[in-house]
């Protein structure tokens, strides 16, 4: 028997609760009708299974991409040197070791590790790529070995750490003590920002004594840099302004002001633009002040030594230019201080200075000569009868010229030209001049300047002040710097105060006392800043049981209010001289509510 | 991704030159982010890829077992963040060893290098790291293994740079930047 047996194939499936097999049905051809089986069905209760599922990595992560675009992908080119530094010692930068020990290195390492300054970005740059562009910088000093830049001497690692500040910011503040070597640091962060092309614009501005140290100290510090001197007549001005391939300009603040409408008919912008004794710009209202702020700029820092001479409201003014609206007068000093903190570096020669030479302070206390005391005790009892008579009407203009008076007499007596002041600087001198040492004698008059210069004739007395030409007063300087013969540099308070290097001056003299401290600090700052080769003796001359005795006793306390502020400490109880305090030198009630006066400055 | 790799060594040979910073960086509660730094012969950035982070589950860490460091170092994020450069490197430099796996996905010679001072034999990196090791500077250079023949190579392609800047140096950079990001 064949048989074909039509098979269909069983089938088995999964269902949610039951497995069925279809029954197999064999149909013979001989027997056609045989009934088909039944499906055999077996209920179960089995769930499906649950299937865990293991990622392997199988997503790339995301990446985040950024790409530089700076002039750093071009090959730092060969310095070109357009004017030969005078010191001719200049030589390649390399950081070597400080002085002393080595400090521990790395275990097994011999080698020594020097200090590396890292360029850090600001907080107010907030974008993240412009915050990696900073932090993926190489450090300063392997950018400047990199860039062959040459150095008159090796910066101080406080000098990289400045530069580290500056170069990354937009506005700026550098507030180091005198004689850190502001202007240095300022003049290689403009190099390195011109080297690198971020910067094909610089102006910078100075007070108009200052603007030779300036174009000397560029020379010195950045050599291969073009710089313009914007001076002359208005059609060399113009020039001078017009001129496109040239980096970097200097102009004082007088011809600032005086071209302000010419800068904007020319239409000029700066990348950068520097403020040197930006103290200059503390009173807002000021034309100077608006004129420095109309310039438009991409990039605004501030140099000064004293960026709080009277009241916090000397930081605001100097912020307008910096960061407009970042201060107001509002604030209490340690609310301004914090405010103002990411864009304010200060360094005191304490702190950064250890191995700098002593300065040594001495406040020389003279008793008048009996004729100049008897001088001095009439004037000022006329004075004083006459301020009690003007009663309400009296001015802060009486005060002052009363005290002006008795200070002029505290120098010289009016009647006799007696000066017990003079007597003591005299000795003294002596001892310096013997010695072969040199000498600065601080005044606030150029008339006292004078008298004292007739006086001490035989130590080849030198006078320096604004009454001069610049000529006259760069010869002053290399008179006294070169020649053996002058021991002695009388200066005003106005002129000598800011900006010049004297380090080779071993003694300074205040022979007057200035109304602010910050400014006989400039003062003292001219012999002791980096440089110095020797302790710097500093005496201050106060005569005993006198205006100017009562007016230290307020100096004192307003000394402090910089530091308050630089320091975000609390506020101290005093904070400058006001209107009551100069009544109170004579036991005089104010007339009016007491108020900072700013001519006091 | 190998051929990526090769797409972009074919593309960018006009360019400065430069020289290749990878790394990563555990951060414990997002995981490991990568970073690779590209930088011309005087140190200075040219371009910067990071990764999002990467976090490694249980799970993963014990079907991967040992060989997961180098597939996460050296494929997810070495190979992922190599593929993203369009600039080709002479070498590109690790500061860790399971990163070194990244070779396998790249044609580039990938070197691993420390502080000389660090005095941790190369052998004491397993068998990605070759014979070829050398001392540049005040780093100790060790190719990968497959690069262990070009030692001289290498050594020639890293003088210009090494004089410049400390070759463990940029890793530092990376780190700051990942650090910035992170807080950010």
């Amino acid at each position: 028997m064949t048989a074909d047996f039509a098979e269909s194939r069983p089938v088995h499936s999964w269902r949610a609760t039951e497995l069925a097999i279809p029954g197999v049905s064999v149909v013979p051809r001989v027997e056609p009708r045989i009934a088909r089986p039944p499906a055999l069905r077996f209920p179960i209760d089995a769930p499906r299974p649950a299937v865990t599922r293991v990622g392997l990595f199988d997503t790339r992560p995301a990446v985040h991409s950024f790409r530089f675009q700076s002039p750093a992908a071009q090959p730092p080119a060969a310095p070109r040197r357009m004017a030969t530094p005078s010191d001719s010692a200049a030589t390649s930068l390399h950081v070597l070791p400080p002085e002393g020990p080595v400090a521990e290195a790395d275990a097994g390492a011999s080698a020594f590790k020097p200090k590396r300054t890292r360029i850090a970005p600001p907080a107010d740059v907030v974008k993240l790529s412009e915050r990696f562009f900073y932090l993926l910088q190489p450090d300063l000093e392997t950018i400047l070995e990199t860039s062959r830049l040459e150095f008159p001497r090796q910066p101080f690692p406080f000098q990289f750490d400045g530069m580290a500040f500056l170069m990354p910011r937009h506005g700026a503040v550098l507030a180091d003590e005198m004689g850190l070597g502001k202007s240095m640091q300022a003049i290689s962060s403009i190099r390195l920002l011109v080297r690198s092309g971020q910067a094909r614009r610089v102006l910078v501005v100075c007070p108009k004594g200052l603007v030779s140290n300036w174009t000397r100290e560029l020379a010195d510090w950045a050599p291969e840099i073009l710089v313009a001197v914007i001076e002359g007549d208005q059609q060399r001005r113009r020039w001078q302004w017009s001129l496109a391939d040239v980096p970097v300009k200097v102009a004082n603040y007088e011809a600032l002001v005086r071209d302000r409408d010419l800068i904007a008919e020319l239409g000029l912008s700066f990348d950068l633009m520097v403020l040197d004794e930006a103290q200059r710009i503390k009173n807002r209202s000021s034309q100077t002040s608006e004129a420095v702020r109309s310039v438009p700029r991409r990039r605004s820092w501030a140099l000064t030594g004293t960026p709080v001479e009277n009241s916090s409201d000397d930081l605001v003014g100097v912020f307008e230019f910096i960061a407009p609206g970042h201060l107001h007068e509002r604030m209490s000093p340690k609310a301004m201080g914090a405010a103002a903190a990411d864009h304010v570096l200060r360094r005191t020669k304490d702190k950064v200075l250890k191995d700098m030479p002593p300065r040594l302070n001495r406040d020389e206390r003279i008793e008048l000569s009996s004729e100049q005391r008897e001088t001095y005790r009439r004037a000022e009892e006329e004075g004083v009868l006459r301020l009690a008579d003007l009663g309400q009407e009296a001015t802060i203009q009486n005060v002052f010229e009363l005290v002006l008076r008795l200070k002029q007499i505290c120098n010289f007596d009016t009647f006799t030209g007696e000066s017990a002041k003079l007597d003591c600087l005299e000795a003294d001198l002596e001892e310096i001049h013997a010695s072969g040492k040199k000498a600065l004698v601080f005044s606030q008059w150029v008339k006292t300047l004078g008298r004292l210069r007739g006086k001490l004739s035989r130590f080849g007395a030198l006078e320096y002040h604004g009454g001069m030409s610049t000529t006259a007063r760069d010869d002053c300087i290399r008179q006294f710097k070169q020649e053996k013969k002058h021991s002695v540099l009388l200066l005003s308070y106005g002129a000598g105060a800011v900006g010049l290097n004297l380090q080779f001056s071993q003694y300074v003299f205040l022979f007057d006392r200035w109304w602010n401290p910050a400014v006989e600090d400039q003062a003292i700052n001219r012999a002791h800043r980096i440089g110095a080769v020797g302790a710097v003796t500093v005496t201050r001359f106060l005569s005993a049981n006198t205006i100017e005795e009562r007016i230290d006793e307020v100096l004192r306390r307003k000394r402090d209010l910089s530091d308050t502020i630089l320091s975000q400490a609390e506020a101290p109880g005093a904070s400058g001289l006001t209107q009551d305090d100069l009544f109170a030198l004579f036991k005089l009630a104010p007339p009016r509510s007491a108020a900072p006066i700013r001519a006091a400055a | 991704m190998e051929q990526k790799s090769a797409e972009t060594m074919s593309g960018a040979a006009a360019g400065p030159r430069a020289y290749g910073f990878l790394t990563a960086v555990e951060s414990g509660p997002h995981g490991v982010f990568g970073g690779y730094l590209l930088v011309d012969p005087w140190g200075r950035p040219l371009e910067f890829h990071c990764t999002a982070p990467v976090k490694v589950s249980r799970a993963q860490q014990i079907l991967f077992g040992s060989t997961l460091q180098s597939h996460l170092h050296g494929q997810q994020i070495g190979g992922t963040l190599l593929a993203e450069g369009t600039v080709t490197p002479e070498v590109v430099l690790t500061d860790l060893e399971p990163m070194l796996h990244v070779r396998s996905h790249t044609k580039l010679p990938v070197a691993f290098v420390r502080h000389a001072s660090s005095g941790t034999p190369a052998a004491m990196f397993g068998s990605t790291i070759g014979t070829g090791s050398f001392m540049i500077g005040n780093a100790s250079v060790s190719p990968h293994a497959t690069d262990a023949a070009r030692g001289d190579d290498l050594r020639a392609r890293l003088e210009e740079l090494a004089a410049a800047v400390d070759l463990c140096e940029p890793f530092e950079r990376i780190r700051a930047a990942i650090d910035e990001a992170q807080r950010r």
